[in-house]
């Protein structure tokens, strides 16, 4: 960092006049070395970014202090009956548009400094008389030695767009008040700083978030390990069982678990729900053969209920995702086990046979540490991945009630997970701040997780081992 | 001997009873698309009168509610660009991160890792006003770009599956003269059939299976602007669902033909390009 910088320096103290001017014009230090098509881009980019910014984003960022202060107003005129609306300020879009402007600036900022260090290689090269590439030679090391920008350059502004700057926005709207009261056009919002992060941790009779988030929060982390495990355990189990030597079929079964997968989760997870729900058909049957009479006899469902509640009461809700997420989850994991058990060399279990382990042994000596050993970091991604399950827990509770008066404050339900409610405050009620509040603290425990247990894999120290 | 003939035949009942437990909600799905009855069958698993009535109005009388030829086209539409898209950079970013050796490489991959551990709820309002800035919200062009924009991100994967491809293979092409270009296109890609195909089939259905980030972007009450998902989900909402109950089977089980065939057929190539890829993280 502190060599990006005094390189720069040195540039602007040791270039020639050429050089010199490139901070004023950038394109300069090319025309100087006769590499007009280069200089007329650079320049070309510059004053675009100037014109952009000037025209488009610096209204924004003059505002981005305030938010703005000047509220919508309709006047009507009585002249012509016509209403006028003032020239109002829109909270939203200044912070928008002033995020935008300063990545802007930043990533022109960081252009504009590496163009000088260029322009001053160029002229550090012409001194000591080596070639300059000419226009149809820097092209052609963006198919080669440079393709890795030619490569990364469409994907990097992708993600831009739909990652980096939702991101940042999201993680700005948790320090303002962006709420059902303050919603643009019609008001403003303005920033709060952390008065948001305190409420999230406060429980009084009205405010109850601090309770809600804890025990959401637990049965989160509960949810994601008894998911993660169940699938994991579940799959590795059913492709040993279908890869047994005794199986016959095995194609056969295969592809009757696999057609589970290849319907879209949200209609079987709908079907499913409608089946389970507390008039639905698996009800019916429960009554018909006796099991819901049985159930309220040993008291695990209550006298008042005429059915079971497999999916409107705590604990019984509970349950039941864990164990549709089961089925949803082992055909999945199933597929992804019997890939590598062929990969298990075979070698290892032939000794272990000779040697006199039972198949148990084999099961838990050999078969599983390989598995943990080759499946270890896709166990964290998809403990991260259940974290943020969105889709079982969403489609699954749609008609659940919360009977919690508690839960029934903050817009909460007993089943759901910290991402669900943040959709539910969101979509349902627009309560943007404490949902934003929510999503950064989703993001502090899964970069904790990760951080804790796979920093081996960021590091990739091992990459080329199997190359 | 006879021991073993019964525990032969015990591991292929239990075999057959998961497989029935996992078969149970989709045949239940296929028998209530025949149902005459509109709504949910509460009292008996097959419907009491069979019909084809619920395909015949899913595909020739749309109405206000359903109209599921228009959502299918707008599906595939959406589906095949965004798939196109992403799978090319998702390999474009994989190439470049596995077989290049540049400056901001570790960095930007951690980049990408600390990215992608943000909840992508959240950010799904934030990327609606974005849209809604560019103008592109509430159409179909819109979707494509959320889809397949991020898509750069999921590279690991695929990193993994090109890291085990032999290094002296791209360095006697590069010895013989042959651009980092040549290389991605003529030796690298080749090679890695198995996990293009992963790549696409993913990318090609998550159009179809996300139902959120549409509803969010397409505002439109007019079905024709729907997705697939979309549509069906609507249909199960509380006012409709005692009328549309049996469209919503319908047209799941059609959305799930073309899908369950493309699985069993690709089957081979998914599983070695999900271990492939994962075994090498």
């Amino acid at each position: 960092m502190k060599k990006y910088f005094s390189d720069f320096k040195t540039a602007v103290k040791n270039g020639d006049w050429w050089t010199r001017l490139s901070l004023l014009v950038m394109g300069a230090g090319y025309f100087g070395r006769k590499q007009i098509v280069k200089g007329i881009l650079m320049t070309a980019i510059e004053i675009g970014a100037v014109l952009f910014t000037v025209l488009f984003s610096l209204p924004y960022m003059e505002k981005l202090g305030t938010l703005g202060t000047v509220q919508r107003e309709e006047i009507l005129d009585p002249a012509t009956l016509q209403k006028t609306v003032n020239d109002y300020d829109n909270s939203l879009l200044i912070l928008l548009g002033g995020i935008i402007g300063i990545l802007f600036l930043l990533a022109f900022v960081l252009l504009y400094i590496s163009n000088l260090k260029a322009v001053y290689r160029l002229q550090q090269m012409k001194e000591s008389g080596k070639h300059i590439n000419t226009f149809r030679e820097d092209c052609t090391q963006l198919v080669n030695g440079k393709f890795y920008v030619t490569l990364l350059t469409l994907p990097g502004l992708g993600v831009l767009l739909v990652n980096i700057i939702p991101i940042i926005f999201m993680v700005c709207i948790a320090f303002t008040n962006y709420d059902m009261d303050h919603q643009p056009p019609s008001f403003l919002f303005t920033w709060v700083e952390l008065r948001n992060f305190k409420e999230l941790f406060t429980s009084t009779a009205t405010v109850t978030f601090g309770y809600v988030f804890i025990r959401i929060l637990f049965w989160t982390l509960i949810w994601a390990g008894l998911a993660t495990a169940t699938t994991y355990f579940g799959g590795i189990l059913l492709a040993k069982f279908i890869n047994h030597k005794k199986t016959r079929g095995k194609k056969l079964w295969r592809t009757l678990f696999v057609v589970t997968i290849a319907i879209p989760q949200f209609v079987t997870l709908l079907l499913v729900g409608k089946m389970f729900s507390d008039y639905g058909i698996v009800n019916s049957i429960c009554s018909r053969i006796g099991l819901t009479g049985f159930l309220k006899d040993i008291g695990l469902v209550s006298e008042g209920l005429s059915y079971i509640p497999f999916l409107s009461k705590p604990g019984w809700a509970h349950v039941m995702i864990v164990l549709i997420n089961i089925w949803v989850g082992v055909p999945y994991q199933m597929l992804i086990a019997t890939g590598i058990l062929m990969n298990i060399p075979e070698d290892q279990l032939e000794s272990a046979k000779i040697d006199g382990a039972n198949e148990f042994q084999i099961f838990w000596k050999i078969t599983m540490p390989y598995m943990l050993f080759v499946t270890g970091p896709s166990l964290i991604t998809s403990f991260i991945g259940n974290i943020n399950n969105f889709n079982v827990i969403y489609l699954l509770t749609s008609d659940y009630v919360t009977g919690n008066m508690k839960f029934a404050n903050s817009n909460a339900k007993e089943v759901d997970l910290l991402v669900t409610w943040l959709f539910t405050l969101t979509n349902d009620y627009s309560n943007y701040k404490m949902a934003s509040v929510i999503g950064i603290c989703v993001f502090v425990i899964c970069a904790a997780i990760t951080l804790l247990s796979f920093s081996r894999m960021v590091a990739g120290n091992k990459e080329e081992e199997f190359q | 001997m006879m021991k073993k003939q019964i525990k032969v035949i015990f591991r292929h009942i239990i075999l057959a009873f998961l497989a029935a437990v996992w078969l149970i909600p989709i045949l239940w799905l296929v028998v209530t698309s025949f149902s005459k009855y509109k709504g949910i069958n509460t009292m008996s698993f097959f419907p009491e009168e069979w019909s084809f009535d619920n395909y015949a109005q899913l595909f020739f009388r749309p109405d206000t509610v359903a109209n599921f030829p228009a959502w299918f086209k707008n599906s595939m539409l959406i589906g095949v660009f965004s798939c196109l898209i992403s799978t090319s950079f998702v390999l474009m970013t994989a190439y470049a991160m596995s077989c290049m050796r540049f400056k901001a490489r570790k960095p930007l991959m951690s980049f990408s890792v600390i990215l992608g551990m943000f909840p992508g709820v959240l950010s799904m309002i934030a990327i609606y006003f974005v849209m809604k800035l560019l103008g592109l919200s509430n159409s179909i062009t819109g979707l494509i770009i959320i889809y397949s924009a991020g898509s750069g991100l999921g590279y690991l994967i695929c990193k993994g599956f090109f890291d085990t491809i032999p290094v002296s293979l791209r360095e006697s092409a590069r010895l013989e003269g042959a651009s980092e270009f040549t290389i991605f296109t003529r030796i690298v890609i080749p090679l890695s059939r198995p996990i293009i195909v992963y790549t696409v089939i993913n990318s090609f259905l998550a159009p179809w299976m996300d139902f959120v980030m549409a509803k969010l972007m397409i505002r439109s009450k007019d079905p024709v602007d729907w997705t697939v998902a979309m549509g069906l989900f609507n249909l199960v909402q509380r006012t409709l669902v005692g009328n549309y109950f049996t469209i919503f089977c319908a047209g799941g089980v059609m959305i799930a033909i073309p899908i369950s065939v493309l699985f069993v057929l690709m089957q081979k190539f998914y599983v070695e390009g999900i271990t492939g890829g994962a075994v090498k993280g």
